[in-house]
């Protein structure tokens, strides 16, 4: 059975600035509480396009089962003040992309991702010049 | 929202693209530290074997010869290497690549490497404009630094030229005397050899000789700018001297953009640049410039708004530059090349380093 991961993020809008505060919240469904061993959610850039593929981590938080936390499917909030840079671009080579990612660790090994892509500063986009 | 997507298709005969993976993940990782234990092994039960072996045992007094140590430092590296990678293998089975990375970035954290990183702290991916910030100029605040210098042209084709001319030099003697001598037949297949060689010692002699006297007919090119870091919408002042003996048809500044690439394919890695944006700033036509009076033009340049930043990470960029391009008479077109360091357009605050002037 594949988990249902939901992420929401508050007061989204066409873009963030860099110091805004990003505030999301997510959730995994459709799979019962003992089979997830750990997940993860991160806020991360990363790039996309001609070149090999570069990433960024801003935010990063895992958790495990332990006797505090033995529902990881729970309803979970998180907020982070978003970097200066790198702004989302969208280039002719190279596009430069934010986004809120999840990943559930299941106890078969298995590994579910899903993500939210917002974007950071109002960079116009580029066109080679000839 | 959209979930990860994996490609699994497995391709024969194209080169693979990066990191990207055809087959599992898994099996990669156990044949890796299968590899690294194999090493491990082997270099263990070697060195055992030397060690206790007839071969080290030396008279009283006696000491080892110099190729035991050779054997020992092999093996002895063999081990390191094969512990090394099996541990690490294991230690990054399902670690995720955020993981890896937010690791690394509480290590950035620490303020004493802080400073030794290629961005600044609170510009992650910017570039330091230290360099840029360290050479004041004579009329507006800081000289920038050219990245192609024409000396290091010279340099290079001057150290290739020498060495190439050397070797044909050699052989050059070694046919002639092949010639003059009675008891050796003349080496036909070295005659051949030297023509193309030769050719290609010349060519180099004639760019050499051509790099030498563009080098010291155009001379130094300074750029000085009012302010730096840039940020985008703002304005500055550009002040431009260009010495020499010239004849100018047409000397021009302008802003350009690069968008750069780096990827591996297969075995080869490969670099891709694209310009994206291109502004002229001046433009001057049918002048002199003597030795005496160089030319110096003050100009303002003005940058756009929601340009994207300056951006370096470990396979992609984009890079601003300030481009002199002049055209003069009786001499090929040269270029000029002046980077920038454009900030986001957000506050720089004050901690930001301080020009060491």
């Amino acid at each position: 059975m594949e988990p249902l991961i939901s992420i929401q993020i508050q007061d989204i809008r066409p873009y963030f600035n860099p110091g805004d505060l990003i505030e999301c919240d997510y959730q995994i469904d459709a799979i019962p509480a003992n089979e997830i061993q750990a997940v993860e959610a991160s806020v991360v850039w990363y790039t996309e396009g001609k070149g090999d593929e570069d990433m960024g981590v801003h935010y990063f938080e895992r958790r495990v089962l332990s006797d505090d936390e033995n529902d990881l499917r729970q309803w979970r909030r998180f907020t982070t003040t978003l970097p200066n840079s790198p702004l989302s671009f969208d280039g002719e080579l190279i596009q430069v992309c934010w986004c809120v990612r999840v990943r559930a660790f299941l106890k078969q090994g298995k590994e579910y991702c899903f993500e939210h892509p917002f974007r950071l500063g109002n960079v116009e986009s580029s066109r080679a010049v000839s | 929202m959209k979930a990860a997507k994996f490609a699994r298709r497995f391709r024969l005969w194209e080169k693979k693209r990066g990191d990207r993976r055809t087959g599992s993940k898994l099996w990669a990782t156990a044949g890796e530290a299968l590899f690294f234990a194999a090493l491990f092994l082997f270099g263990s039960v070697s060195l055992f074997a030397v060690l206790t072996g007839d071969a080290v045992a030396v008279d009283e007094g006696a000491s080892w010869g110099w190729w035991i140590w050779l054997v020992l430092i092999v093996l002895a590296s063999l081990v390191v290497v094969g512990g090394g990678g099996t541990v690490y293998t294991i230690l990054m089975v399902g670690t995720t690549a955020e993981r890896r990375r937010a690791f690394a970035k509480r290590a950035t954290d620490i303020d004493l490497l802080a400073e030794t990183l290629p961005s600044p702290k609170d510009f992650p991916n910017v570039p330091r404009d230290v360099n840029f910030r360290n050479s004041p100029g004579i009329k507006l605040s800081y000289r920038l630094p050219l990245t192609s210098s024409p000396s290091w042209r010279l340099l290079v084709i001057g150290v290739f030229s020498l060495i190439w001319n050397g070797m044909v030099s050699i052989l050059i003697v070694i046919a002639i005397r092949k010639h003059l001598s009675i008891d050796i037949p003349p080496d036909w297949y070295l005659n051949t050899l030297i023509i193309p060689f030769a050719g290609i010692g010349i060519a180099s002699l004639y760019l050499l000789a051509r790099q030498l006297v563009l080098a010291t007919a155009i001379g130094p090119t300074s750029l000085e700018i009012s302010d730096h870091p840039i940020r985008p919408g703002q304005g500055y002042r550009v002040y431009l001297t260009q010495a020499g003996r010239l004849s100018v048809k047409s000397l021009a500044l302008s802003l350009h953009c690069y968008e750069e690439a780096t990827y591996r394919q297969g075995t080869d890695t490969r670099t891709e640049r694209r310009r994206v944006h291109e502004q002229t700033i001046f433009i001057h036509e049918d002048f002199e410039i003597m030795p005496s009076k160089p030319y110096e033009y003050e100009s303002d340049l003005k940058f756009p708004e929601r340009i994207m930043h300056s951006f370096q990470s470990e396979h992609n960029a984009v890079q601003w530059r300030l481009v002199i391009r002049g055209e003069v008479d009786k001499w090929p077109t040269f270029e000029r090349v002046f980077p920038l360091v454009v900030f986001p357009s957000a506050t720089i605050p004050e901690s930001s380093e301080q020009p060491a002037v």
